[in-house]
C-alpha cells in the first residue's frame, strides 16, 4: 500500500513544484528577496555546524540595523531544494554551497552577484583566506563565494597496529603503497577498506591518481569543456594504475557491498580487518564517535603518496576545499551582506569552528590551532592545505550537480570491471560541463 | 467459480428446504447515495492526482532544469528515452522485480494467512510478531537490511558457506535477489492480513460438509479454501503489481540503482533523472510512462480475473 501511494505522491510533489515555479518564472522581475521583510535571509545546510552559524548571526544582529535570519534545510536534500527555490521570490539573499560546479549553473543563469565590488572596497574579503581555497569559488575569472566553514582534505588513514604487524611503514610513494598492499594481503587482511556502495569514496582514488599523474591541468581542461582531456595518455595511464590496483586485490572483492555511511568501512579499519582507508578529514571525528579508543591510540594518517614520474606535485591535495556563502544578485541589502561576510574571518568565527572540529581556511587560523581540541591533527591538515600548490575539489562537486549521478555510475562500473578504459572515457566525455 | 461451488455442493443440498430470507428483491430498492457523497474525495483526487498528472504530461514535452523557464521541445524527451539502453533495461528490471514479488509473496501470504485465520494455541502472539515488519517504514526496513547484509560484520560474514565473499550488492543477480527478499519480508505481512480476513470469511458449513464427505485437510485447503480466496487473491495481486511497478525507497536506500545501473528500475530512474540530474522533462516522461503502464496492467488483471464483475464466491451458501 505504501509503495503504491509513493509514485503519485512523488509525481504530485514534482508537478506542484513545477506549477509553482513556472508561475513564478512568468511573473519574474518583482525580485524582492524573500518578500520585503527588510531582512537578509541566509540559507544553510542543516547540521551540527549550525550552532556556529547561529552564533555569528547573533553577533551580527547586535550591531546591524538590517537583521539576518538564518534558514536551514536539513542535510541530504539541500541541493535539490536550493535548485527549486533559487529562481523564485522565496530565494534567500545569501546561501551555502560547495563552490565549483555547484554554483556554475546559477552563475550561467545570471542569478549570482560577483563579489569583486565587495573585494575592491574591502580587500580582506579575499586576502584573509588561503588562495587555494578561495579560488574554488571563482567562476569565469570572477569570485562568487566566501569560505564559511572548514576545509576537508582527503587523507590516507591507517590502522597503526595492522601496519606494524605486517612490517609496513606508512607509504610515501605509490610503490611503497603497492608493496604494503602485498604484505597486508599475505597477512590475510584487506589491504584497503573501501565503502564502494556509496561510490564517492571510490571517486577519491580517481581524483588523487589523476592529479598525481597528470597534474591538476587535465581535470581543469575536462571540466572546462575540453573533453579530449579524458582521452589523453595521462588519463589512460591513471586508469591503468587504478585497474592494476583493483585487480591486485587491494580492496578485497566485496567493496561494492560495503558502505562508509553505515559505518561498515569505518569498522573494518577499527577492528583491524583492513590496513588503510582513503577518506576526508572528517574520518577522524567519525572514528572518534564510533570507536573512541581506536581513534585516540590506533589511528594514523598521512598525505596521499607521491607517484614517481607523475606530472602532479606530490604536495597537491584533493577533497572538499570548503563551503561558501554566495550572494544573490537581487538582494536588496548588498552593503549589509558585505558587512556580514566580514565575520567569516573574524577571530570569534575561527575559534568557534575549531572548537567543534572544523578547520577554517583563514590566514588567522594558524594562531588558534594550538589551543584547539586536536592541535596535532589540525596542524597537519592546515599545513597540508596551506602548502598545497593546488587543491582539487571533489570531482562530483567540481562538475555541475546534474552530472554527478552519471559520473558515479561510470566510476563504479570502471572500478568493478563492467566498463573498460574506453567505456569510462566515453562516459566521462558524455557528462554535461555547464 | 460460482458453478464450481454449486457443483461441489451436493452435501449442502438438503438445506434448500425452507426459505428463510427472501433477501434479493428488497436489496435493489435501497437508495444509493448521490454524487454529492463522492464530491469531497473527487475534489481531493482531482486536485492532488489529476491536476499534477496533467502538469507532468505537459512537462514531459519540455526541457527544464529548475533554473530557467521551461521550453517546449516536442518529442525530444520521449525519443531519447526510447533509445536509452538504461531506460529499456529499467523496464525489464521493473517487470522482473514485480513478477518475483508476486510469485514469492502470493504462496507465502496464502499459507500464512490461512494459518493465521485458525484458532491454534499461540497463534495470536505469533501473528503479532509476524506483523511487525508491516509497521516499519520502507526506509527503516531498507536501512536495517543494508546493515544486516554488510559483508564483513553482517549475516554474510557468519554464513560464508551460503554467501561466499558476501558481495551481495556488487553483482546484479544477488542485488536483485536482495531487493526481492526485502520487499517480501516487508510486504508479506500485509498480504497475509488480506488472506487472513478472507479465510475467516469462508463459511464453516463448507468445511463441515467436506468433513462429512471424508475430505482431509489438504483436500479442504485446495478445494474449499483456495477457491474461496479468489477475490482476495486478485485484490492482493493488483496491489502487489502496482506496488512492484512503483517500488522506489528500497532501491534508493539498498542499492541506489547499482552496481552501475544493474538495479535501476523505472521509478528510480525517474528520480535519478529528475532530482539528481535536474532533467525534469525526462523525469516527467518516465513518470507518465509508469502511470500509463501501471494503469494498463491493472486493467488487464481486473478484466482477465473477472474482478470487475465482482461475483460473489459465496453465492448459494446460506
Amino acid at each position: 500500500m505504501k509503495t503504491r501511494a509513493r509514485l503519485p505522491r512523488l509525481v504530485a510533489t514534482g508537478a506542484t513544484l513545477a506549477l509553482a515555479l513556472s508561475l513564478s518564472a512568468c511573473g519574474d522581475g518583482n525580485g524582492g528577496a524573500s518578500g520585503d521583510d527588510g531582512k537578509i535571509h541566509v540559507l544553510v545546510y542543516g547540521d551540527a555546524t549550525n550552532k556556529v552559524e547561529k552564533k555569528i548571526v547573533d553577533t551580527f544582529n547586535k550591531t546591524s540595523d538590517v537583521k539576518v535570519v538564518l534558514d536551514t534545510i536539513p542535510g541530504a536534500d539541500y541541493q535539490q531544494k536550493l535548485q527549486t527555490i533559487i529562481n523564485t521570490p522565496q530565494a534567500p539573499d545569501v546561501f551555502f554551497n560547495w563552490g565549483g560546479g555547484s554554483i556554475k549553473p546559477f552563475v550561467k543563469a545570471d542569478l549570482l552577484l560577483p563579489l569583486d565590488d565587495f573585494i575592491k572596497k574591502n580587500p580582506e574579503l579575499e586576502n584573509k583566506f588561503l588562495p587555494s581555497v578561495f579560488n574554488n569559488a571563482v567562476v569565469d575569472g570572477k569570485p562568487y563565494g566566501i569560505p564559511m566553514r572548514g576545509t576537508q582534505p582527503v587523507l590516507l588513514f591507517h590502522n597503526k597496529k595492522v601496519l606494524k604487524d605486517a612490517g609496513v611503514q606508512p607509504p610515501k610513494t605509490w610503490d611503497e603503497l603497492l608493496d604494503a598492499v602485498g604484505k597486508l594481503k599475505d597477512k590475510g587482511v584487506t589491504p584497503i577498506a573501501l565503502g564502494g556502495g556509496d561510490v564517492w569514496p571510490t571517486q577519491m582514488w580517481f581524483q588523487y591518481l589523476y592529479d598525481r599523474i597528470a597534474g591538476p591541468g587535465l581535470f581543469e581542461k575536462a571540466v572546462g569543456g575540453d573533453k579530449s582531456a579524458w582521452e589523453s595518455a595521462d588519463s589512460k595511464k591513471a586508469l591503468g594504475m587504478i585497474r592494476d590496483l583493483v585487480d591486485s586485490g587491494a580492496f578485497g572483492k566485496n567493496y561494492d557491498s560495503v558502505k562508509y555511511t553505515n559505518g561498515g568501512s569505518v569498522q573494518l579499519v577499527a577492528a583491524g580487518k583492513a590496513g588503510f582507508e582513503l577518506m576526508g578529514s572528517w574520518y577522524y571525528s567519525q572514528q572518534l564517535t564510533d570507536h573512541p579508543e581506536f581513534a585516540e591510540t590506533g589511528l594514523g594518517y598521512t598525505a596521499f603518496p607521491a607517484v614517481e614520474g607523475g606530472k602532479g606535485d606530490a604536495a597537491n591535495v584533493a577533497g572538499n576545499t570548503n563551503n561558501y556563502y554566495s550572494v544573490m544578485k537581487k538582494t536588496k541589502h548588498p552593503e549589509a551582506v558585505a558587512e556580514f561576510l566580514k565575520l567569516m574571518y573574524s577571530d570569534d568565527f575561527v575559534k568557534s569552528q575549531l572548537d567543534i572540529g572544523n578547520l577554517t581556511t583563514t590566514t588567522n587560523t594558524d594562531g588558534f590551532i594550538d589551543g584547539s581540541a586536536t592541535p596535532e591533527y589540525s596542524r597537519f591538515q592546515y599545513d597540508l592545505v596551506a602548502d598545497a600548490p593546488s587543491f582539487q575539489l571533489s570531482w562530483d562537486q567540481a562538475y555541475p550537480q546534474k552530472a554527478s549521478s552519471d559520473m558515479h555510475k561510470a566510476i563504479q562500473q570502471f572500478f568493478n570491471g563492467q566498463l573498460d578504459a574506453d567505456g569510462f572515457i566515453k562516459a566521462m566525455q558524455a557528462l554535461p560541463t555547464e | 467459480m460460482t458453478t464450481q461451488i454449486t457443483s461441489a455442493r451436493p452435501a449442502a443440498g438438503p438445506r434448500k428446504g425452507p426459505r428463510r430470507r427472501p433477501a434479493a428483491p428488497s436489496a435493489t430498492t435501497v437508495g444509493r447515495p448521490g454524487f454529492a457523497w463522492a464530491l469531497p474525495a473527487a475534489v481531493f483526487f482531482a486536485l492532488f492526482a489529476i491536476v499534477p498528472l496533467i502538469m507532468v504530461a505537459v512537462l514531459s514535452f519540455m526541457t527544464w532544469d529548475g533554473l530557467s523557464s521551461p521550453q517546449f521541445v516536442g518529442m525530444d524527451n520521449w525519443s531519447r528515452l526510447a533509445d536509452d539502453p538504461v531506460m529499456l533495461k529499467s523496464i525489464w528490471l521493473t517487470l522482473l522485480l514485480t513478477v518475483l514479488g508476486v510469485v514469492i509473496q502470493t504462496p507465502l501470504s496464502i499459507v500464512l494467512g490461512v494459518w493465521a485465520a485458525g484458532h491454534q494455541r499461540n497463534r495470536a502472539v505469533l501473528s503479532v510478531i509476524y506483523f511487525i515488519p508491516l509497521l516499519l517504514s520502507a526506509t527503516a526496513v531498507s536501512v536495517l537490511w543494508r546493515a544486516l547484509l554488510d559483508p564483513n560484520f553482517g549475516i554474510p560474514a557468519e554464513a560464508t558457506w551460503l554467501f561466499g565473499d558476501g558481495n551481495l550488492f556488487g553483482e546484479q543477480a544477488t542485488a536483485i535477489g536482495v531487493l526481492a527478499f526485502v520487499s517480501t519480508w516487508q510486504f508479506t505481512p500485509f498480504h497475509t492480513l488480506i488472506y487472513q480476513g478472507a479465510a475467516r470469511a469462508v463459511p464453516r458449513v463448507l468445511y463441515q460438509a467436506a468433513e462429512i464427505d471424508g475430505a482431509g485437510r489438504y483436500r479442504q485447503f485446495f478445494h474449499i479454501t483456495l477457491p474461496q480466496l479468489r477475490n482476495a487473491m486478485i485484490t492482493s495481486m493488483i496491489l502487489m503489481i502496482v506496488g512492484g511497478l512503483t517500488t522506489f525507497e528500497t532501491v534508493l536506500i539498498l542499492t541506489q540503482g547499482g552496481p552501475g545501473t544493474d538495479t535501476t528500475i523505472s521509478a528510480y530512474y525517474m528520480y535519478d533523472k529528475a532530482f539528481r540530474g535536474f532533467d525534469y522533462g525526462t523525469g516527467s516522461a518516465i513518470a507518465l510512462a509508469l502511470v500509463v503502464a501501471s494503469t494498463i496492467i491493472s486493467l488487464i488483471v481486473v478484466r482477465v480475473s473477472g474482478y470487475d464483475k465482482m461475483r460473489s464466491s459465496m453465492e448459494g451458501v446460506s
